[in-house]
């Protein structure tokens, strides 16, 4: 007979934390398999969020450059007759003032070359960025070709080559990161239900054993789900501390071209957060999976 | 209290343990099953306790007819039935005291129950100097009195033990019979699967007999 479900919770908790007690080695063994486990995808995570990152940033670069004719409009109403073409983000005027004082920027030491220039030969121009959706090698020609058809435009600039090895890059990037992603997460999770699974298969008797005196499935499986849950957050816990010490180990030697593999893509709270929530369901579900082929005695 | 018509089970590849065993066991009833080595005797009790489902045949158990146990019921039938394992089957990493707990803990008995009863069960079984000591710590007699106080603690309304005095010396199977005996007294049914027949002709009790998993006497 069924006394009391409040005394069921006790029994639990001090089973599992008895139990934690007793099994500190294969505790540790398992945190620490899941620790390295999560980092080793976390780290993974990381470079892709980062590289993600810059690839967007070279896709903001300016795409398309609109030069002008001398007096033919005014900037702005030019500027709206470019903010009208379909897949137009912004466009950027760069008088032909501007234009001639970036050139002697650029020509810094060599200003002699500018020498009997009197008047100013640098057209004026339009730096033009397109909208995300039209950021492929077809969607930017349709852009350029309407912008062509302006009759104030002198000449229309883009480097198509540059757009198309962009394009090709971040599409093959974009499939290789879900190919190895998809490998590290499935080796990771092979790794994992192992650990737990011998875990779990060296108590089999002691399953076997309480379900023989009468426990319940949900008696039995308690003290494991809780043991898994505080495997995984030490896990969680551990793969932060390992991502966060190689990280600090290694900040001031990279060189500054690949320092954006460093940058950290979520707010450390919720990279710490999502480590340890991913440990925790790990963890549980490694411990369900894993014991209930036990639990049929 | 347990009736059992024209039970069968076969194991795979077709192997006989049990044929058409037809069986009943009174409510209080003292009952000694008996036969050889793999005369079908622990395969019996197994089935008693739902831990064996029967190829053929019905099972009685306090009134309910199971042709096969319904795996949510098992717990609640368990525990109302204390088990002796033949290997003991206790926890090896728990002391004799949690070890004999487990089975009222299982229940939901408050703590402080569990306490008390454990306490007074050991006492009975003679143990109450080991309480603290872990299985591997006794010896083989004093481990069969733990797996009877795990049985016995929570007063059960039948109690299967399947050789319980197997590696026991003549002197320590009869204090363990008459354990059962004690408990018996106070109304509890009792079936004893075992092979040796100076016991069974020293207490006269009800005896029923297996030779190939067949029942030769009832």
């Amino acid at each position: 007979m069924r006394k009391s479900g409040s005394a069921d919770f006790v029994y639990i908790i001090s089973d599992a934390l008895s139990s934690l007690k007793e099994s500190k080695g294969t505790t540790a063994l398992t945190s620490l398999t899941l620790g390295f486990s999560l980092a080793i995808f976390s780290l993974f995570v990381f470079v892709i969020s980062n590289l993600n990152g810059v690839m967007e940033g070279w896709g903001e670069k300016t795409q398309i450059v609109v030069y002008v004719k001398d007096n033919v409009s005014s900037a702005e109403a030019m500027k709206d007759s470019i903010m009208k073409v379909a897949g137009v983000r912004g466009a950027e005027f760069v008088s032909k003032e501007k234009a001639l004082s970036e050139l002697k920027g650029a020509l810094k030491g060599y200003e002699g070359i500018l020498e009997g220039v009197d008047a100013n030969p640098l057209p004026a121009s339009f730096e033009i960025k397109v909208l995300e959706e039209n950021n492929s090698p077809e969607g930017i020609a349709k852009v350029v070709g309407e912008l062509k058809a302006r009759d104030w435009a002198e000449d229309v600039q883009y480097s198509r080559e540059w757009v198309e090895k962009l394009a090709s890059f971040i599409k093959f990037m974009k499939i290789a990161a879900i190919g190895v992603g998809v490998f590290l997460g499935a080796a990771t999770l092979f790794i994992m239900s192992n650990t737990i699974r011998l875990a779990v298969y060296a108590r089999r008797s002691e399953i076997e054993i309480m379900k023989l005196v009468g426990a319940s499935d949900m008696y039995v499986r308690a003290p494991f789900v809780i043991e898994g849950a505080v495997q995984g957050l030490f896990g969680g816990i551990l793969a932060f501390a390992i991502l966060a010490a190689g990280r600090a180990a290694i900040i001031g030697q990279v060189p500054s071209y690949l320092a954006f593999a460093l940058e950290m893509p979520f707010p450390v709270p919720v990279f710490l957060l999502a480590l340890i929530m991913a440990g925790v369901v790990m963890g549980v579900a490694g411990s369900l999976i894993s014991m209930n082929r036990f639990l049929d005695v | 209290m347990i009736q059992m018509f024209h039970v069968s089970k076969s194991y795979e590849g077709g192997v006989p343990a049990l044929a058409d065993i037809t069986l009943k066991i009174g409510k209080g009833e003292f009952l000694f099953i008996t036969g050889p080595s793999g005369a079908g005797k622990s395969t019996l009790l197994k089935i008693m306790f739902g831990s064996e489902p029967p190829t053929q045949g019905q099972l009685i158990l306090d009134g309910r007819n199971y042709i096969k146990i319904p795996q949510p019921e098992l717990p609640a039938l368990r525990r109302r039935i204390g088990f002796v394992f033949q290997d003991f089957k206790l926890l090896p990493n728990k002391s004799v005291f949690d070890n004999v707990a487990l089975s009222l803990k299982v229940m939901g008995i408050p703590p402080s129950d569990v306490k008390r009863r454990v306490a007074r069960m050991l006492t009975y079984v003679k143990l109450q100097h080991r309480a603290n000591f872990k299985p591997l710590q006794l010896s083989g007699g004093e481990q069969q009195r733990v797996a009877i106080a795990r049985a016995m603690v929570k007063d059960p309304a039948i109690i299967l033990a399947d050789e319980p005095t197997g590696n026991l010396d003549p002197e320590l199977s009869v204090q363990i019979i008459e354990l059962f005996k004690e408990v018996n007294s106070r109304g509890t049914t009792v079936v004893i699967a075992t092979h040796d027949k100076a016991l069974i002709e020293k207490y006269a009790r009800r005896t029923i007999a297996l030779e190939g998993g067949r029942l030769v006497n009832a």
